[in-house]
């Protein structure tokens, strides 16, 4: 299927530009981008690229300035490609936006998908526009940064994929006492994690007795939603576009650096 | 009067070296100085001194750092001679310290021509007489009269061409040459190993990595694909002064993850190659991994280890390959003894009775991406391993971590990156180090230290017990050579890049390692 979809763009794009600069601008996207992107762009990790809104603008100025200078507050890193590389790269980028320039909004009602975030306590591991707990990712941007199939996934299937900077870790002290969390840090010889209560648990290994590394995303499968609240719940959840630097403005007026 | 008065005092500070020839052939007898790169030729990096061991290592201590300010990573092994000590730090930049103190003495900045590449990693001087010898990211030879630091002679290896030739490694002073490699497989080089004159600069001979069509291993090239066929030479060799033979690892061919346009076993990338070091000529040489696509440079230290192999006396050199398998040879017939995997590998189903390996299919880098391990910076990499004769075992750094391979047809152009792919290959698979003693005779494990995630640092063992290592956390470290034990630890606040050294001066024992921007040197507390 998969690969039907490779081919399909292909033959497509064959049409507007040379199949030298096509092809040359795919592989640097799926040795680059691909990881968070999809092989196709379908988004994953990183927001969904074959869709028309394109979270920072579709100009070529646009796409060029995110992938040069990477998007602050986000995995989204700064690459430094030679300029025709980058000319090549951002054609193909264009190529993915323009394919499915007739992507639908999601499915849904997002006043109803809001009471649904609100009465499955998802508040209490995540943060909207600063209300709520900063134990799991933060939400206040996810519309623009997930597609809507990778959420779906997360909601039903957290451990399906787990960032790795919400990896979980549960330490045994030497007295049985286990402690679950996210892994803030961990090297050699130490573990940090914050607990759910929001709270920094820190350990030297030596004095503990195990430290487990979590294989099972912290959060768990909500699967048990029928299927109108989770429609809801995505078209809500993909409303959000706020800005996460908002807070950061405030700061910075408060004289915070 | 005044002015001479002074001018004795620097005499007293900087005396004039004389590390003569005889000097770095015995430079184990000389356990409280650093004579070369490897702190020896054979690249043993153990040292009979025991002040630090395994009761005391515990109250190991910061005794001075200094601070040379330069970013990038620190992989300079610094040079002690007689209480100084001599290192670079990379874009160009060198420093004499005064050993106990750390103290500066004197600094060196390599003059660029205006629009050359005036940054990249350097890993250290050699020295003979009163002469140090480094090369510049761009790709010269320098030499410094040791008690100024004032320049002496310099000489381009390779014509500028956009950055392509660049140079990084310690060179290796044998006789009265300064022998030195080259680096850029990674923009289309044709690679080469050079010795030039210690007392002028002038170049006595070049041995070509890569073989020119009708040259003996030329055929192992398809058409032109030798032009720009890689073959590095970015780290130091080492040199055997009764068989004065130069052994020396050689890089990964170019294209790196395109093998489509250079057929063939691509002489003598990802090999050893044996040479007279007074005529640069080749005497045998041993491919590890033939037609690399997974840039597998051999670029581990080839360690000479005399033992008794099978019941004799042999003289062996041995390798543990960033291909994650662990050599023994025959350093003076270049003959397979041994080779063992010593790190998850999926590449090769087992090596043949002359040490070719046997291929598993479909490991080879495609457009969609193939899982293979070890990831491309391989199972261990350039980082020193060490040997302590007392436990006759070899200690060295395995990074355990798998990459996913990519490839497109590349292209070449001049200065530009020309590696058949893009090599950013990480998978989501955690990775992880070890610190490995290895039996050299039998390839086994002795024992493990796990580090939480693949370093870059080497190794250094000491008659006192212990061996040193540092992690990629950044953390120093004194392990128990026996058991493996961690018996101390310090933070030092980077990742570390480097190996460690000692050295003994006014009854003290030093240990230095730098990390960070730092040159960090511990000892003992004074009572």
């Amino acid at each position: 299927m998969r690969i039907a979809a490779v081919l399909f763009l292909c033959s497509s794009a064959a049409c507007c530009q040379s199949e030298l600069d096509f092809a040359d601008g795919k592989t640097t996207f799926r040795g680059n981008c691909a990881f968070c992107h999809g092989l196709t762009g379908g988004g994953g990790r990183g927001p969904a690229l074959n869709s028309s809104r394109l979270v920072h603008g579709s100009t070529v100025a646009d796409i060029k300035s995110v992938v040069t200078n990477g998007v602050p507050g986000t995995s989204m890193a700064a690459f430094d490609f030679q300029k025709d590389e980058l000319d090549h790269l951002v054609a193909y980028i264009q190529t993915l936006s323009r394919s499915a320039a007739k992507s639908e909004p999601v499915a849904g009602d997002p006043v109803k998908g809001r009471q649904v975030y609100a009465r499955s306590g998802c508040a209490g591991c995540h943060r909207i526009d600063m209300q709520g707990s900063v134990y799991g990712p933060e939400l206040t941007r996810i519309g623009a940064g997930r597609s809507a199939q990778y959420i779906r996934e997360s909601i039903v299937n957290p451990s399906a994929d787990i960032p790795l900077e919400y990896a979980g870790v549960t330490v045994v002290t030497k007295d049985g006492k286990r402690t679950t969390g996210v892994r803030i840090n961990e090297d050699t010889f130490t573990v940090q994690l914050r607990d759910p209560s929001q709270n920094f648990q820190m350990f030297q290994k030596d004095g503990v007795r195990e430290v487990i590394a979590e294989t099972k995303s912290l959060m768990p499968p909500y699967s048990s939603l029928d299927k109108e609240d989770l429609q809801n719940l995505l078209a809500y959840l993909d409303t959000l576009r706020g800005d996460l630097n908002a807070g950061a403005a405030v700061k910075k007026a408060e004289g915070v650096r | 009067m005044k002015r001479i008065l002074l001018s004795l005092a620097f005499a007293s500070l900087l005396p004039a070296q004389n590390v003569t020839s005889d000097r770095l052939v015995h430079a184990l007898s000389e356990q409280q100085n650093w004579l070369t790169y490897w702190g020896d030729y054979s690249a043993i990096r153990h040292r009979d001194l025991d002040q630090i061991n395994t009761s005391n290592v515990k109250n190991l201590r910061t005794d001075w750092i200094f601070q040379t300010g330069q970013p990038g990573e620190f992989q300079a092994v610094p040079l002690v001679v007689d209480g100084v000590m001599y290192f670079t730090a990379g874009n160009g930049y060198a420093y004499a310290l005064d050993a106990r103190s750390g103290r500066q003495l004197w600094m060196y900045k390599h003059a660029f021509p205006p629009g050359r590449k005036a940054n990249g990693s350097n890993r250290g001087f050699a020295i003979l007489g009163d002469r140090l010898f480094m090369v510049t990211p761009d790709a010269n030879v320098v030499a410094l009269e040791a008690r100024t630091g004032k320049l002496l002679w310099q000489t381009e290896m390779a014509e500028f061409h956009n950055g392509q030739y660049t140079a990084t490694l310690a060179p290796l002073v044998v006789k009265d040459k300064v022998i030195v490699g080259i680096s850029g497989a990674e923009f289309g080089i044709r690679g080469f190993i050079d010795a030039y004159d210690a007392a002028t600069g002038k170049r006595a001979w070049r041995f070509w990595t890569v073989p020119a069509h009708g040259e003996p291993g030329g055929e192992t090239w398809l058409d032109d694909s030798w032009k720009r066929g890689g073959g590095s030479t970015w780290m130091t060799g080492t040199y055997d002064p009764q068989l004065n033979t130069l052994y020396w690892g050689v890089g990964n061919p170019g294209p790196d993850m395109d093998g489509a346009t250079r057929k063939g076993d691509n002489l003598y990338t990802c090999a050893l190659v044996a040479l007279d070091p007074d005529t640069g000529k080749l005497k045998w040489h041993f491919q590890f991994t033939p037609h690399d696509t997974h840039d597998w440079d051999a670029a581990e230290t080839p360690m000479l280890l005399d033992l008794k192999w099978k019941g004799r006396d042999r003289k062996l050199v041995v390798e543990a390959n960033r291909n994650a398998f662990f050599y023994v040879l025959d350093r003076e017939t270049g003959e397979f003894l041994m080779g063992k995997p010593f790190a998850r590998q999926d590449w090769a189903t087992e090596l043949d009775a002359k040490g070719r390996p046997i291929l598993r299919e479909h490991q080879d880098p495609t457009p969609e991406g193939t899982r293979t391990c070890p990831g491309l910076a391989g199972a261990t990499n350039w980082m020193a391993p060490s040997y302590n004769p007392a436990t006759g075992l070899f200690y060295f750094t395995v990074r355990e971590q798998c990459d996913v391979y990519y490839t497109n047809p590349a292209v070449y152009i001049e200065g530009r990156s020309y590696e058949g792919s893009v090599s950013r290959g990480v998978t989501d698979e955690p990775e992880w180090g070890l610190l490995k003693a290895l039996d050299p005779l039998t390839g086994e494990t002795r024992w493990d230290f796990r580090y939480f995630h693949a370093p870059w640092a080497g190794t250094l063992s000491t008659a006192g017990g212990l061996i040193f290592a540092g992690d990629f956390d950044g953390y120093f470290m004194a392990f128990d050579a026996k058991t493996g034990k961690n018996l101390w630890r310090f933070n030092t606040g980077n990742e570390v890049h480097n190996s460690p050294i000692t050295y003994m001066l006014n009854g003290r024992q030093y240990v230095t390692m730098p990390s960070g921007s730092a040159v960090l040197t511990f000892a003992l507390p004074v009572d």
